[in-house]
């Protein structure tokens, strides 16, 4: 849709700036100082940093965004950020996204952790936003195959209120409720949920 | 499920609470949720469940849409604007875009334009000089500040639980003051805790406390409405309110009338949310035992008929989502418009083929009768359930034309007429 769009706007309005929807190739130009944390292909080596490759784009854009304006710390990113323009922005999280997703190898199995997680998870409906295969829709993100590390650090900072979530306060208000037993269980699940 | 069976299941749950209740800690109670509301976690995280937990299998999925993650652009803007379709002789036109999350609106003495925002924490001005017209974030961080108005050459923004003051406000754009806070009397969470101010011919500002959560028997100083004087004393004006992020001085009579979202998680047709009148003070709307004037809660009824509370002046619709709203008191438009209601629609999310995302228009007598309502501006609904933009709140222009604000696309519209 949003070619589409551009062009019809591009061809309306000559007198105004360049069209603004994404531009994957800009944002893969655009992403080589990411590369050095995020992998070249959008996969992470280092566990502790998320892989991007394959996300949701309105997810990527609304952190990029967070971070950005502050509203999501990180010594890292902030700076980063905050160099973006709207069109950068755009830019790269369309590309992130078209990247294919790749499944990260698990970390050590626990069948019965596993387990918990799968009940924990059902419990507080992670499903409702985030689909049946934890795959994300729209801007609740891909939430299979990360791994623990980078799980269990996303929903204790959504506990925390320590980072903001979109859908209002969704991801903090559903944080709230869990238990560090809970956020164990579903970062592990989370790795392998089939 | 048709809205019959519907009620009459509603009535049969109604009964059953009712005979629990008689039979004191009876097997009803145990349906009822229980909110723990006595501990300070209850305010800081309380449940989620606005939009999980009380879905069915056939409403599993029905999360709340999330907007662009930056302002739509220009020309994208005009673009969208051309399916949006008005009454002869109205046209819509881009006033002013890169207003991140743009709320409630309200002007100042000197014709700045004054914007909150939802979660961008911004306030916004809309300047003009020399026919060039410019935004400014003025506020930046604060938490929600959805709720503006001015008096006096002071900007009053509401964020969640403050309400700030930022004195001589229009000559100090550039650098704003630290604010005065006038009342903070609130409670922290966000849920339903964003707010829309009204103020009144004496300065005071009406403001909305909904509940954090969909439905349930809310905490004491929670579902009403509060009248805040400048020098932050406090009445509370109406009970028995869920979610309102709207309303209005009716100039005819100086009575307060405020739009309401009702309770989520029923069906996609119940039940409607509404327009309200306060005739008198303390009046009881109903939440959370009635809903629409006629249909009691399926679970928290607790055994109260509708005809104890006082009814709707107009059901809206389900899931329409009336946020800000406005008497017409320009005369630009046409004159059977005058005193007539402009209601910002945000549209609906709890819904399988969503509505709203539209302008109505309510013509109404003083004393609430005769309503009756139409679509004024409609086209932002694009899909069963996507949005081109999201109408949050409407304000006069001084040259009668209609402002509109739009949180999904970050921009502000003006509806104007000419013959």
């Amino acid at each position: 849709m949003r070619p589409f769009l551009a062009a019809v706007a591009a061809a309306a309005c000559l007198a105004l700036p360049a069209a603004e929807a994404a531009d994957i190739e800009a944002g893969r130009a655009r992403a080589e100082p990411c590369m050095a944390c995020h992998g070249t292909d959008g996969i992470t080596a280092d566990r502790s940093i998320p892989s991007l490759a394959g996300q949701k784009e309105r997810y990527l854009q609304w952190q990029l965004v967070f971070f950005r304006s502050g509203r999501r710390q990180s010594e890292i990113m902030q700076p980063q950020a905050a160099e973006l323009s709207d069109e950068e922005l755009r830019n790269l999280g369309a590309y992130f996204a078209s990247l294919p997703r790749i499944v990260l190898p698990p970390g050590p199995p626990d069948p019965a952790l596993h387990e918990k997680g799968k009940l924990a998870a059902a419990r507080h409906r992670c499903a409702s936003c985030h689909m049946d295969n934890y795959a994300g829709s729209q801007a609740a993100p891909a939430i299979a195959h990360q791994t623990r590390e980078y799980t269990t650090k996303a929903l204790e900072d959504y506990r925390n209120n320590a980072r903001p979530s979109v859908g209002v306060a969704a991801m903090n208000e559903v944080a709230g409720g869990l238990t560090d037993e809970d956020i164990a269980a579903i970062a592990l699940y989370m790795e392998n949920p089939e | 499920m048709s809205g019959t069976s519907l009620r009459k299941r509603g009535i049969a749950f109604a009964a059953i609470a009712a005979a629990g209740l008689a039979l004191g800690a009876g097997p009803a109670a145990a349906q009822l949720k229980s909110y723990d509301s006595s501990k300070p976690s209850f305010w800081k995280n309380p449940p989620p469940d606005w939009f999980l937990g009380d879905e069915t299998e056939a409403q599993k999925g029905l999360a709340p849409p999330v907007g662009p993650a930056l302002p739509t652009p220009l020309s994208e803007l005009q673009d969208n604007l051309k399916k949006i379709k008005l009454p002869p002789g109205f046209k819509i036109e881009v006033y002013a875009s890169g207003l991140p999350e743009a709320r409630q609106m309200a002007w100042g003495d000197k014709g700045t334009l004054f914007v909150g925002s939802f979660g961008a924490g911004n306030v916004y001005a809309v300047t003009e000089s020399g026919g060039k017209r410019e935004v400014k974030t003025i506020l930046k961080g604060l938490n929600m500040p959805t709720g503006v108005a001015f008096r006096d050459g002071a900007l009053y923004v509401v964020a969640i639980d403050k309400l700030l003051r930022y004195d001589n406000a229009e000559a100090k754009l550039g650098a704003m003051p630290e604010p005065a806070v006038v009342y903070d009397d609130m409670p922290p969470f966000v849920a339903h805790g964003w707010k829309y101010i009204v103020m009144d011919k004496e300065g005071a500002m009406y403001l909305p406390f909904g509940p954090p959560f969909n439905i349930g028997i809310p905490p004491t100083s929670l579902s009403q409405i509060r009248r805040v004087h400048p020098n932050g004393l406090a009445e509370l004006v109406a009970l028995g309110v869920r979610n309102s992020v709207g309303g209005d001085i009716d100039p005819r009579t100086g009575q307060y009338w405020f739009t309401e979202n009702a309770r989520d998680w029923v069906s996609d047709d119940m039940p409607s949310d509404k327009l309200n009148r306060i005739s008198r003070l303390g009046e009881h709307f109903g939440y959370p035992y009635c809903h629409q004037g006629d249909m009691p809660d399926p679970k928290f009824a607790m055994g109260h008929k509708c005809d104890e509370f006082t009814p709707p002046v107009l059901n809206l619709g389900a899931h329409v989502a009336p946020l800000g709203m406005k008497f017409y008191t320009g005369s630009q438009f046409p004159a059977e418009y005058r005193n007539n209601i402009f209601i910002a629609e945000h549209g609906s999310w709890n819904r399988h083929k969503y509505q709203g995302g539209r302008i109505m228009r309510v013509t109404v007598d003083p004393d609430g009768k005769n309503a009756k309502q139409e679509v004024f501006a409609e086209g932002w609904l694009t899909g069963a359930q996507e949005y081109s933009g999201r109408p949050a709140d409407v304000v006069i222009a001084q040259d009668g034309s209609l402002l509109v604000a739009d949180d999904w696309a970050g921009a502000v519209y003006r509806i104007s007429y000419s013959r």
